[in-house]
């Protein structure tokens, strides 16, 4: 049986996508090319701090609420932050139907590669 | 009908709603005749007389005397007993079948499962536009051929095939020719008697009849093997109590589809036209299927560029169909789209609009307003391609 495949959560961050858009400043890109996902990370950092996340994605509702997610959580706290990212609650917040694993995990490599290039620039 | 406050249900080609006669009919019966038609008393005799009455009813709208139908329960059912039935009756001649990529699930799977009892199927793929070339069946053709299953209207593109001339070259060649006519019966006219065609399966929920039921054609003639065992209802080819509520709604739902079939086939065109002219300036768009050979209720569209769940999703409150495999939650693309040449992520992208009796323009202008900002929104989230 087909049940209701997002939970509220997923819904208000796909459809309230606050974060989408882009900066010129620190960014990051990941990709699962079979399944075409595509995602791009950019970060206004200042003083340490991230003064402002913004996301594009190309993938399912899922991956552009994990997008959102991230944003949301991350955006205004120090950079150094990133370290503590980690992919499992957002998956779990967002209900993630299991085979949809490898997707979600674009966004965990994206964000280990913001939080190199921020290491790179400063 | 097709709108409500919560839903703009342009979906027909899953199920279409149930005409208010139909169900008028229906509630009667289960109040009037819930009776076991096999009974031999009069209450039985009476539901015996409704039976009768649907059969008549089904018959007329498909030109062809009411005892070549047999009941069943919807389409996938008559699929089955059509082609198992046909093959295992005529093994002894020959096992090679022949049907297309693009058949419904409940074709494809039932030949798989012949494959894996020994039978040889060739699967023939159409051309680009969903259309299969005369001349592809003909020099598919073996010796031991003994059965062909086409559909007649494809359930995701809308594509129909010439059934007259396949069936010709089928009969011609002494092999059964099946018709799996899901999304076709009660939405296009054809005479069934005329044509060349043995066998050809149909279910009420598609066109405005109840789910649960259906019927399997069997020309005159034609010998099946039963695939139920159980009793001897329906001269034993297939046993089981009859469903007296169902059946009167399918046969109300034929009687109603004869007098309106030509009114709901003029708005389906009117409607397909607004739709397309609503949507066909939106860059890289793709109607899947020929144009030509189609039915006016379905249409069938692809953006390479836009993702199909997340389309989906974007489209709410908008029912309509992806490209992604019949009921699944795999986002698997579509088998009919990838057999007519389309890559993955184009099939995956497709988005089937499909339309009927009961949907206003209003519901049509809804769609292409929902269509045109989803694409638009997902396409600016989306990363360019250098990202």
């Amino acid at each position: 049986m087909i049940g209701e495949p997002y939970n509220a959560m997923l819904r208000d961050l796909f459809v309230n996508t606050e974060h989408a858009g882009n900066f010129d400043g620190t960014a990051a890109v990941g990709f699962y090319e079979e399944q075409g996902i595509r995602i791009r990370l950019a970060a206004n950092v200042m003083s340490g701090k991230l003064q402002g996340l913004r996301f594009l994605a190309w993938g399912c509702p899922h991956v552009i609420a994990a997008c959102e997610h991230f944003c949301r959580d991350f955006e205004g706290r120090d950079s150094a932050d990133l370290e503590l990212f980690e992919i499992d609650p957002i998956m779990a917040n967002l209900a993630v139907p299991v085979e949809k694993t490898g997707r979600i995990l674009v966004l965990e490599d994206t964000v280990r590669s913001l939080r190199q290039a921020i290491l790179d620039q400063t | 009908m097709s709108a409500t406050p919560e839903i703009i249900y342009l979906d027909y080609a899953a199920t279409t709603p149930l005409d208010a006669r139909v169900a008028e009919r229906m509630l009667e019966v289960q109040q009037t005749a819930y009776f076991n038609p096999a009974s031999n008393h009069p209450a039985g005799r009476r539901s015996q007389a409704i039976v009768d009455c649907a059969a008549a009813q089904l018959g007329a709208l498909l030109g062809v005397d009411p005892a070549t139908l047999l009941w069943t329960s919807g389409a996938t059912e008559s699929n089955n007993l059509a082609i198992v039935g046909a093959a295992k009756q005529r093994q002894h001649r020959g096992k090679h079948l022949i049907t297309m990529r693009t058949e419904h699930k409940a074709v494809v799977d039932v030949f798989r499962a012949l494959e894996r009892q020994g039978f040889d199927v060739t699967w023939l793929t159409p051309e680009p536009d969903g259309v299969l070339p005369i001349a592809r069946l003909q020099d598919a053709l073996r010796d031991d051929t003994q059965l062909v299953s086409i559909m007649h209207i494809n359930n995701e593109t809308g594509v129909h095939q010439d059934i007259a001339e396949l069936g010709a070259v089928c009969r011609a060649h002494g092999a059964l020719f099946h018709v799996d006519g899901a999304q076709s019966v009660g939405k296009v006219q054809f005479d069934l008697a005329a044509l060349p065609v043995d066998l050809m399966s149909l279910t009420g929920h598609k066109f405005y009849g109840p789910k649960g039921v259906g019927a399997l054609y069997v020309r005159s003639g034609v010998a099946i093997e039963p695939q139920l065992f159980g009793g001897g209802q329906q001269r034993r080819l297939r046993p089981g109590t009859l469903p007296v509520d169902l059946l009167a709604g399918l046969g109300e739902a034929a009687a109603v589809a004869r007098t309106e079939m030509l009114a709901d086939l003029q708005q389906a065109a009117t409607l397909k036209a607004q739709l397309w002219g609503g949507i066909k300036d939106i860059a890289g768009i793709v109607a899947n299927g020929s144009v030509e050979h189609s039915y006016p209720g379905i249409l069938n569209v692809t953006l390479g560029d836009v993702e199909g769940e997340s389309l989906l999703l974007a489209l709410e409150p908008l029912c309509v169909a992806t490209g992604s495999a019949c009921n699944s939650q795999s986002q698997e693309p579509s088998y009919v789209l990838r057999a007519l040449g389309r890559t993955d992520l184009e099939a995956q992208s497709a988005i089937r609009f499909s339309f009927g009796r009961g949907t206003d323009s209003a519901s049509i202008d809804a769609a292409i307003e929902l269509y045109r900002s989803a694409v638009a929104r997902l396409r600016s989230l989306a990363p360019g391609a250098a990202a």
